[in-house]
Order: C-alpha cells, then sequence, then structure tokens
C-alpha cells in the first residue's frame, strides 16, 4: 500500500501545472461532566487543544491531501499526541475509473447519525465528548475505485487492514461490561481482540448508485466484521469482532417539499447463523425512514424512525434469561429528531439531537450552540446528556458521561 | 358637432386603452429578455466570486468561491456548481443546484472532511445565499412568469437610459417581496437597479449593478451589491473573472464532480 502511495505521489509531484494549498486550525476543548460520582474518576470529559493542518496538492493527473493533528492534553497519557487523520492520493484512469488510495474518511447510506450500510469506522469517543462532527467518522486506510456508468455507479472500497469503531473504554467515558454486568471505567477496560491481519480479513464494502427521477437509489454489500465487538471469545476471555456481511438497499429524494430516505439492511452474522452460539449476536434485519424539511425561514427539523428485528430471537431470549442478563426486545425502535435553526444571517447556529429508543427505554440528546464571531473565529458550547432505565441500554450505559463543553476555533 | 366631439373622446379612450396594452406586454418582453441576459448569458459560464458581507457596524466578512454554471435551456433549466475557497470553515466545501425551472430545485452539500453528500431540502428560495444578503432565488433568478409586471417609464439612471418596470408576484402567499421597481438598461437589458418593497410598501432591499463590462462580447454585471436598507447591512459581489462557453459539460452535475472538483475549471 505504501509503496503504491508513493509511486503514485511520485508521479503526481513530476506534474508540471501543480497548485498547493494550505489550511487548517488551532482549537481549545474543555468538557466537565456532570456527573461527580463516576467509576472513571475523572472530571473532565475532554481537556485538549488541537493543531491540525490541511494540505492540498493538485496537478492535471491527480491530487494528494493531508490532514494531520497534534494535540496536546494535560490530563491525557502521552500529554502530546498526533494522529495522521487522512492521508491519500486520487486520480482518474481513463474516463470512467476514479481512484482514492490511502488513509481517508468514508461516508455512504442516508441515515443521520443513524447507520445501516454505513460500514465505516465510527469515533463515538470523539462524539460524546463535543469535537467536531468530522470526528464522529474515523479514517481507514483503503483503497476506493469508482466506476462510473450510464446505468449508475459502482463503487469497492477495500480496506485490508479491519478499521473497528472507536468505542468509549473508561478512560473518560464509562460504559457497560455485559461481561461484569455493570457500568465500568478505568478498572474495567476491555482490550478486545481484533482479527489477525490476513487478507481474509480485509473488509470489502461496495455500492451501486442510481439516479432514478429526482431519487437516488442504491444497493450494497459489506464482507467484514461487525464494527463493535459485539462477540466474546470465551477460550480467550476477550471481546471479539464477529464476521458480517451485511446485504442493504437505500432511496433518496425529495418529496413534499422536503427530503424523504429510506434504507434497510440484512445483518448476516457470519459465525453464528442459527443464532445458537450465546457469545455471538444472531442476524438482523434493520429498517430506517427519515424526513427532513425547512419548517419555516432558517428552521430545518427530520425525524427518523429505526426498526430492528432480530432473528432467532427466542433462542437469545432463553440464554439471555439463563444468564441472568439483559434482555433485549425482538423488535428494536429507535426514534430521532433534529432541529438547526440560524440566526444572524446564519452567524448563530443552535443545533440539537435527540435519539430515543421506547423499546430500551432510553435516549441521548445533544445539542449545541455555534457563534462566528470573525471569519477565523468560531466559538461554541453544548452539552451530551444520556438517560435510561437499564443500564446495559445502547445510550443508557453511558447515562455517568453527560457532560457540557466549550470550544474556541481559530481556522487559517 | 357633437357625434364628432364624441368620436373623438371614444377615439382617445380606445388609444389610451390600446397603448397601455401595448406596453404592458412591451413590460413582460423587457422582463424577459432582462432574465435572459443577467442569467442565461452565453450557453454557459465560469466565474471567481469574492463575495463581502457587510454589516450595520461596518464590520466585513468575506467569501470566496468559484460557481460554474450549465444552460439546458434559456429561460428554462439551468446547473450551478459552486466550490468554496474561504472562509476556513467551509474551504473545499461544493454545493450544487439543479434549477428546475417548473419546479423546486434540487440542492445538494458535499463536506469534504466527513465524505458526506447531504441533499438540502430547498422549499424555502427566500433564505439567504450562504449568510449573504442574496437569496437563492436572487443568485439563480426569479422566473419572470412570477411577476406581473408594468411599464412605468423611462428614465436615466446615471449615464444610462433605462425602463422602468414594477413587478407584482402573482401569487399572494408570496414573501419574498411586495413589489419590486426595476431600472433595467435600454441597451443591453440588464438590471441596473432593483428596489424592493415590503407588504407595508417600505424599501427593504436594493439591488445595484455597480460595474457593467463587455466580456466575450456578452454585456456582464461584474460589481453587483445587495443593501438590506432595514438592516443596515450590504453584500457586495465581485467577479474577479468571468469566462463564457467554458465547455462546462452536464456531467459536472453529478455527485461524482460534487466529490471531485473538476480541477480544469477550479483551482
Amino acid at each position: 500500500m505504501k509503496r503504491i502511495i508513493l509511486l503514485a505521489l511520485l508521479l503526481i509531484a513530476a506534474d508540471a501545472h501543480a497548485d498547493l494549498y494550505w489550511g487548517g486550525f488551532l482549537q481549545g476543548l474543555y468538557g466537565g461532566r456532570l456527573h461527580e460520582i463516576n467509576p472513571t474518576e475523572t472530571e473532565y470529559t475532554a481537556s485538549e487543544t488541537r493543531l491540525q493542518l490541511r494540505m492540498e496538492h493538485f496537478g492535471d493527473r491527480g491530487e494528494m491531501f493531508g490532514r494531520l493533528d497534534f494535540t496536546y492534553d494535560g490530563a491525557s497519557d502521552p500529554e502530546y499526541d498526533w494522529e495522521l487523520r487522512e492521508a491519500y492520493v486520487k486520480f482518474r484512469l481513463g474516463s470512467r475509473f476514479d481512484f482514492k488510495i490511502g488513509r481517508q474518511i468514508l461516508t455512504w447510506g442516508t441515515g443521520d447519525l443513524v447507520f445501516i450500510n454505513d460500514v465505516f469506522a465510527k469515533d463515538y469517543k470523539s462524539f460524546f465528548v463535543g469535537r467536531d462532527d468530522q470526528y464522529l467518522k474515523a479514517p481507514q486506510d483503503a483503497i476506493r475505485m469508482e466506476f462510473y456508468s450510464g446505468i449508475g455507479s459502482f463503487t469497492i472500497v477495500w480496506t485490508p487492514k479491519f478499521a473497528p469503531n472507536r468505542l468509549p473504554g473508561g478512560e473518560r467515558l464509562s460504559f457497560y461490561n455485559p461481561m461484569v454486568g455493570a457500568i465500568v471505567g478505568t478498572d474495567g477496560a476491555m482490550q478486545p481482540q481484533r482479527p489477525e491481519s490476513r487478507f481474509k480479513n480485509s473488509e470489502i464494502a461496495t455500492r451501486f448508485s442510481r439516479r432514478i427521477g429526482n431519487f437516488t437509489s442504491a444497493l450494497y454489500f459489506y464482507r467484514g466484521f461487525y464494527k463493535n465487538p459485539e462477540g466474546f471469545d470465551m477460550s480467550t476471555g476477550s471481546p471479539i469482532y464477529p464476521r458480517l456481511h451485511v446485504y442493504g438497499a437505500s432511496v433518496r429524494g425529495p418529496i413534499a417539499g422536503g427530503i424523504l430516505w429510506l434504507e434497510g439492511g440484512y445483518f448476516d452474522s457470519q459465525d453464528d447463523k442459527c443464532g445458537e452460539d450465546p457469545f455471538i449476536p444472531n442476524s438482523s434485519i434493520s429498517g430506517l425512514f427519515g424526513f427532513e424539511r425547512q419548517v419555516a425561514t432558517n428552521l430545518t427539523a427530520n425525524i427518523q424512525w429505526q426498526v430492528d428485528y432480530m432473528t432467532d430471537y427466542d433462542v437469545y431470549e432463553m440464554q439471555q434469561m439463563a444468564g441472568g442478563g439483559y434482555v433485549r426486545d425482538e423488535v428494536y425502535h429507535l426514534l430521532t429528531s433534529r432541529v438547526t435553526k440560524k440566526l444572524m444571517d446564519e452567524l448563530l447556529t443552535l443545533s440539537g439531537f435527540v435519539f430515543y429508543s421506547p423499546s430500551d427505554e432510553d435516549g441521548y440528546a445533544r445539542g449545541s450552540v455555534e457563534y462566528k464571531y470573525t471569519d477565523e473565529i468560531i466559538l461554541a458550547a453544548g452539552a451530551n446528556i444520556f438517560g435510561g432505565d437499564y443500564e446495559a441500554g445502547d445510550f443508557g450505559q453511558f447515562k455517568l458521561n453527560d457532560n457540557v463543553w466549550v470550544k474556541v476555533t481559530y481556522g487559517f | 358637432m357633437r357625434q364628432l366631439t364624441r368620436f373623438f373622446v371614444i377615439a382617445l379612450i380606445g388609444l389610451s386603452f390600446l397603448s397601455n396594452g401595448v406596453l404592458a406586454q412591451d413590460a413582460n418582453e423587457i422582463m424577459k429578455k432582462s432574465h435572459l441576459s443577467y442569467f442565461y448569458a452565453g450557453d454557459d459560464g465560469k466565474s471567481e466570486v469574492t463575495m463581502r458581507l457587510i454589516n450595520s457596524k461596518g464590520k466585513e466578512r468575506v467569501r470566496e468561491f468559484t460557481m460554474l454554471r450549465l444552460d439546458k435551456e434559456d429561460g428554462g433549466d439551468q446547473m450551478y456548481y459552486t466550490y468554496f475557497f474561504k472562509p476556513s470553515d467551509v474551504a473545499r466545501m461544493t454545493f450544487m443546484v439543479h434549477k428546475q425551472a417548473d419546479g423546486n430545485d434540487l440542492r445538494w452539500i458535499y463536506v469534504p472532511a466527513v465524505d458526506l453528500i447531504k441533499p438540502i431540502s430547498a422549499d424555502d428560495k427566500n433564505s439567504s445565499f450562504v449568510g449573504s444578503d442574496f437569496t437563492y432565488e436572487d443568485v439563480s433568478g426569479r422566473h419572470y412568469n412570477e411577476d406581473d409586471h408594468k411599464f412605468v417609464e423611462e428614465s436615466t439612471l446615471g449615464d444610462r437610459a433605462v425602463y422602468v418596470i414594477e413587478s407584482t408576484p402573482k401569487d399572494e402567499g408570496y414573501d419574498g417581496f411586495a413589489r419590486k421597481l426595476s431600472y433595467i438598461d435600454k441597451e443591453n437589458m440588464l438590471p441596473l437597479k432593483e428596489e424592493y418593497f415590503n407588504s407595508k410598501d417600505e424599501l427593504e432591499r436594493v439591488f445595484l449593478a455597480e460595474k457593467v463590462e463587455t466580456i466575450d462580447d456578452i454585456p456582464t454585471v461584474t460589481v453587483r451589491s445587495m443593501e438590506n436598507v432595514k438592516k443596515g447591512q450590504k453584500t457586495i459581489v465581485e467577479f474577479n473573472s468571468i469566462e463564457y462557453g467554458v465547455g462546462v459539460g452536464e456531467d459536472i452535475f453529478t455527485e461524482r464532480y460534487l466529490k471531485n472538483p473538476p480541477r480544469q475549471f477550479i483551482r
């Protein structure tokens, strides 16, 4: 992979008509908890200064892009850290093939913060503490190829080394450990076991997309693993990422003065097709309906309803009850809504997003106020509130992580 | 004698009706020609734009973007593609509009930091374009058929001879403006000034063509401004470079290029 990037870089650098663009930002983010007593024994959910440098280089044959973050966090170990967020080359072969090779952020699917066919790594640690939206997605080292034709476009993303989601692991954000049966912090940290780095353990995500009138429709197929460590290996005593195939479809387009989207997917749990293994998730079918509309001038709102049906539920129910574990409903429901209001000629943005599950009886609300003080300086503040009756619920498990945050960004 | 007088009176009344009718048609024709010369100049266009937003206290914000336009049909469907350079928080974002003359526009935005393509519900054409005093309707054009036009007079604006046309929206539910006065250049049919009045007949916004140049034999407004008189703020748009007939293909206005800006036009 590195050799390919190097070769492509040399080819692009040799280009006479090359342009170079720089940019970035300097940002301070500070978040305080609302629950003094919590298993992580930390006071702040975020206390970082971040410098992001962005470089773009393009010529007639292709482009190169890099995004590098440097962070300083007094409460972290190590205090100084860096992350190469993106580093890729883009080029075209002929008129129909587009390539993007290297470390990149990938997104597809139609949901708003609800993911069915978006099988690319998410970073919930960043999401829950007030980092910019761009940090919800974690980068993947991948080769992306797109083929365009009259009938539609076909995309294939090959990620040789499995990229899991980044989840709260107890250092600053507590979570539910099913093995312990409670919300834990630093002490309960688990190290999930990743699949060995072998070719057959690579991820392949494909999508076929086509415009039908004003609507965009797509078919998806994914071969890889569950992105969360939803399985458990008794022999090693650690959580694992079970094998997964996802077959899905989506459609999205304008209707009734707004945008409508529908998405569905079948999660085929490869390591437990009959649902008999209590330590591997059962296969499930997921469906999503969403609608967004401008409600008034500068006020936009959307609603979503996701339904998740677990197959072989009776087996699951029996196993969970026998083990004394949390038993979710056969059909899981999730309702979400986002409201965005812009004021002062779009200088001030108020935004709120709510997740609520009537079946798990838990939820999560996130809100923010953002003010563009000047073209360079943006001031923001927000909150993340979790609630739920059951500690094992998807959102309920984070209920001791409630926080408020402030952020100042200087962009250049 | 009385019959002659009656005949003259009837003839005069008839003539006045006739002339008003002729002028009303002229008003429509003038507005149509103006619409085409301003929004549909050339078959396609590329412009590098600097937009300055000045608030009531004189504080200035700057937006820089490059815009590509393709006319599918003069006076009909059009496609727009915008790539933002500044400010920093919108840099590298792309924005695309498929303007459908018969219905609502289709709009999309692409956020490269998250690789996200988002369709935008485009119901409100009166919402501001990137926070400026220009609305989406100002940028992509309000169809001349949506208003009733009345010829007011011939006049001069500075050193240019102009037609003054008054327009009122046909749709009573429309809240963009209640009445509009357009000052159309007699020679090149470009709108040199537009005054927008609200339902209380207060002057709300003033559009000015601050500079008109001829590019590729096409008269073009290269500096334009929109002042919101009520709020005391102004947006000035400078076209640093305008080119017509650059050969923008229809394929540019697709998801493929939303994610991969066409570098032959955008640097």
